[in-house]
């Protein structure tokens, strides 16, 4: 029996491991159920509707703005809910939904798409989007302005309005005047302290973060290397370092946002310089600026050097170093001879 | 000393199961065999003999003037009908030797070469011209001549002899068998090799997904003080020359440099085997085993086939094709060639037919950007960049590729294999290596 079909031929190899960009993405969505969940526990519909404006914000400008570029919208590859849900994340429950809608246009339109889209932008949209706020402070007061009266709040359980109407614990360790007064526990397992929603539980973020090392989908470098180098500064400076590594929004940078594949290091060693840099901004501006949104400007300050980092930290190809070493006993040699 | 691995790689699947366990079968002579007068390494054969010349099984039927060459020789006994050009594995036109096979009986006759049975005592250069005689080369896939590898010049003496028994592509189990079945021939043309090049100590190298192997190994080499058995990590390119000697010796071999610059010498099982029937028998290399596997063919099987038989006599021989078969692949599915149909034939680096139903033939017509999630780095047994390597070659940006290592690159498809983007990396590097070649031979 001869078998006469005919078959495709393709380059090798044949086969692939199944990985895929949606399915990273996915479990990057994943990983932040925990602290998602925990947010929405205490925060209600507060949270669930700052979520929702930033999903729907992120997938909108996406649409337009590859529409602009004569391309189709790129939600299938989940990368934009990924930088939504971060960005929701990062604010407070008390955050304006256009102030919401306004970094989220400036993460995914400017910071994403307007850099070249998935693999070509130099900063992490979400840090982009959450710094963007804040440096264009003139728009935010304009837009505060516009659409004072159309704020959406909901109502919350009678505690947890005392305690995000506080000071964030955040703001309590970086101001000289004021102490931290919440347990590290409570901050290390659930804590409505006013913050971004992913402050409520640091415990949730790291189970979220040892997913994505469990699916390699990040490596250990950066957030070992931010996390230990605020851990060493901050004791050297006279502070309890559980203060800082359970505050702010450091956690989730370290964990979701400094390990964001396009904008970070792809040497070893390179990560390991670009975690301890952020780490030791992130000290240099709580000590020395007070609370401010340190660690999405650490990140962006940071991914700019990415390029240089990769470029002096390459590796060699395999046998290089012996060929080199080859090379220098011939030239020895010949000398002598 | 032995670290048992090397820095990079993947797991894939190894789908040996359907096919391990199963004995080497024999498969019924077809009516016409195919002989490409090249299928090595190095310069093209020119044919010896002439349209309707009887020839007999082993008879040269194809020979060079250069070093870098093997012959080749009729794997049956019966009559030249044609030498053209005719399809070959990889899709091109080759010059061949087409034969119609004559009766079982005339099977029989057989003109072998003579043999060096006291190959202990025997000079070295008759060893060598036997084994280029027969038309020895690597079976490993790479098909490079052996009489070659085994004529080391005498600045780089040669210490350790590494039979590779690592079979690290998926699905194929042909030198797991050999190990089994032919364990005295395999240990035999190590001891031959060894003796040629100078060397103190044989070293064979299994992966440890093949426990049987690696113990049934360890016991027949028992007896014999200069060989022994090495268990390595499964993993994938374990097999390759230069991660295999870093694996059993932690030997770095020089970047673009060979493998006896750090003492070393690297055969296949199989190569091992086809030494010792040359040397022992005066068989030269007119057969080989070939794993016919992969969920699109009915009987998986091993099979020892005559070089030249048509891939639709084996797929017959497999029980055929079912209604899955997506893609056929000659070799392991990592490296080995995608065939349009069942014409071309069987050849010396022939290792593996297979046939892969859609859920497992990869498609990387539909790519993204890279995304720089670092898994080809972390899988690059060259310790290359292969982001960036294939970046520069997808935009011909031919400098930026050759710097960034196109010529190092081994085409494992490690890279490809794992990347979440569906980049076609093994297409962009191998453009960029053919640009960067002609603009240095420019």
């Amino acid at each position: 029996m001869r078998e006469e079909r005919k078959f495709s031929v393709t380059e090798p190899p044949h086969i692939s491991s199944g990985e895929t960009v949606p399915r990273a993405m996915l479990d990057t969505i994943l990983a932040l159920v925990p602290v998602t969940l925990v947010a929405i526990y205490f925060y209600r519909l507060n949270a669930v509707f700052l979520i929702g404006v930033c999903l729907l914000a992120a997938v909108v400008t996406d649409a337009v703005a590859r529409k602009i570029k004569g391309r189709k919208p790129s939600v299938s590859d989940l990368s934009v809910l990924v930088t939504g849900l971060i960005l929701a994340l990062c604010f407070s429950p008390l955050t304006n939904w256009w102030t919401a809608v306004f970094a989220t246009v400036l993460a995914v339109g400017i910071g994403k798409e307007w850099m070249g889209g998935l693999g070509w932008n130099r900063f992490n949209p979400a840090a982009f989007g959450r710094a963007g706020v804040i440096v264009l402070a003139p728009v935010t007061v304009f837009l505060n302005r516009q659409f004072a009266g159309w704020n959406v709040s909901f109502p919350m359980s009678p505690d947890v309005v005392d305690s995000v109407s506080g000071a964030t614990p955040l703001t309590m360790i970086a101001s000289p005047q004021m102490t931290l007064d919440v347990p590290h526990l409570q901050l290390l397992l659930a804590n409505p302290g006013g913050g971004g929603l992913a402050e409520t539980s640091a415990l949730a973020l790291l189970l979220g973060g040892a997913y994505l090392l469990y699916r390699q989908h990040i490596t250990w470098h950066i957030p070992v290397s931010i996390l230990g180098a605020v851990a060493v500064l901050t004791t050297i400076l006279g502070h309890n370092p559980a203060d800082h590594l359970l505050t702010g929004g450091l956690m989730l940078g370290a964990l979701f946002m400094a390990t964001d594949w396009v904008t970070s290091p792809i040497t070893d060693p390179g990560r390991i310089i670009f975690g301890v840099l952020i780490g030791v901004l992130v000290v240099v501006f709580r000590v020395f600026l007070g609370p401010t949104e340190g660690v999405a400007f650490a990140i962006l300050i940071m991914n700019a050097f990415v390029p240089l980092i990769d470029r002096l930290t390459r590796r060699g190809v395999f046998g290089q170093l012996n060929a080199a070493k080859a090379a220098a006993a011939k030239a020895t040699a010949t000398k002598a001879a | 000393m032995s670290n048992g691995t090397f820095t990079g790689g993947i797991h894939p699947p190894d789908y040996k199961e359907a096919t391990s366990q199963l004995a080497i079968e024999d498969i019924a002579l077809p009516d016409e065999i195919f002989i490409p007068l090249s299928q090595h390494i190095g310069a093209p054969c020119t044919a010896c003999v002439e349209v309707g010349a009887d020839v007999s099984k082993g008879q040269k039927i194809g020979d060079s003037e250069s070093f870098v060459s093997a012959p080749v020789c009729s794997s049956v006994t019966g009559r030249v009908t044609a030498i053209e050009k005719r399809k070959h594995f990889t899709g091109q036109e080759v010059l061949g030797v087409a034969i119609k096979v004559g009766s079982q009986e005339d099977q029989a006759k057989t003109n072998y070469l003579k043999a060096i049975p006291a190959w202990e005592e025997a000079d070295l250069d008759e060893l060598r011209k036997l084994v280029r005689e027969a038309g020895i080369v690597g079976l490993g896939g790479a098909a490079f001549p052996t009489s070659v590898k085994l004529s080391p010049p005498a600045d780089a003496p040669i210490d350790t002899v590494i039979i590779n028994g690592c079979e690290c592509e998926p699905f194929l189990t042909c030198d797991h068998r050999l190990l089994l079945e032919k364990t005295e021939d395999v240990i035999v043309g190590s001891l031959i090799m060894k003796r040629v090049v100078g060397a103190s100590r044989v070293i064979i190298g299994i992966e440890d997904n093949k426990p049987d192997a690696i113990a049934h190994m360890t016991k027949a080499t028992a007896s014999y003080p200069d060989v022994t058995v090495t268990a390595l990590h499964t993993k994938y390119p374990q097999g390759a020359e230069k991660q295999l000697i870093k694996a059993t010796i932690d030997r770095e071999v020089p970047m673009r440099g060979l493998p006896m610059k750090v003492g070393a010498l690297v055969h296949n099982v199989g190569t091992a085997l086809a030494l010792s029937e040359a040397v022992r028998l005066g068989k030269p290399l007119i057969e080989r085993v070939i794993t016919v596997s992969g969920p699109g063919v009915k009987r998986p099987c091993n099979l020892r086939v005559p070089l030249g038989t048509p891939l639709n006599h084996l797929i017959a021989h497999a029980g055929g094709l079912n209604a899955a078969a997506a893609r056929i692949v000659l070799g392991g599915p990592m490296t080995g060639w995608a065939q349009a149909d069942l014409s071309a034939s069987v050849v010396k680096g022939t290792s593996g037919l297979l046939a892969l139903d859609k859920a497992l033939a990869a498609t990387r017509d539909e790519y993204h950007d890279c995304v720089r999630c670092q898994r080809c780095v972390r899988a690059c047994p060259m310790y290359l960049y292969p982001n960036f390597l294939a970046t520069a070659a997808e935009h011909k940006q031919w400098s930026a590729a050759d710097k960034d290592g196109a010529l190092d690159c081994v085409e494992c498809g490690a890279c490809a294999f794992d990347c979440p983007a569906n980049r076609p990396m093994v297409r962009f590097i191998r453009d960029a290596k053919a640009a960067v070649m002609a603009r240095q031979r420019a």
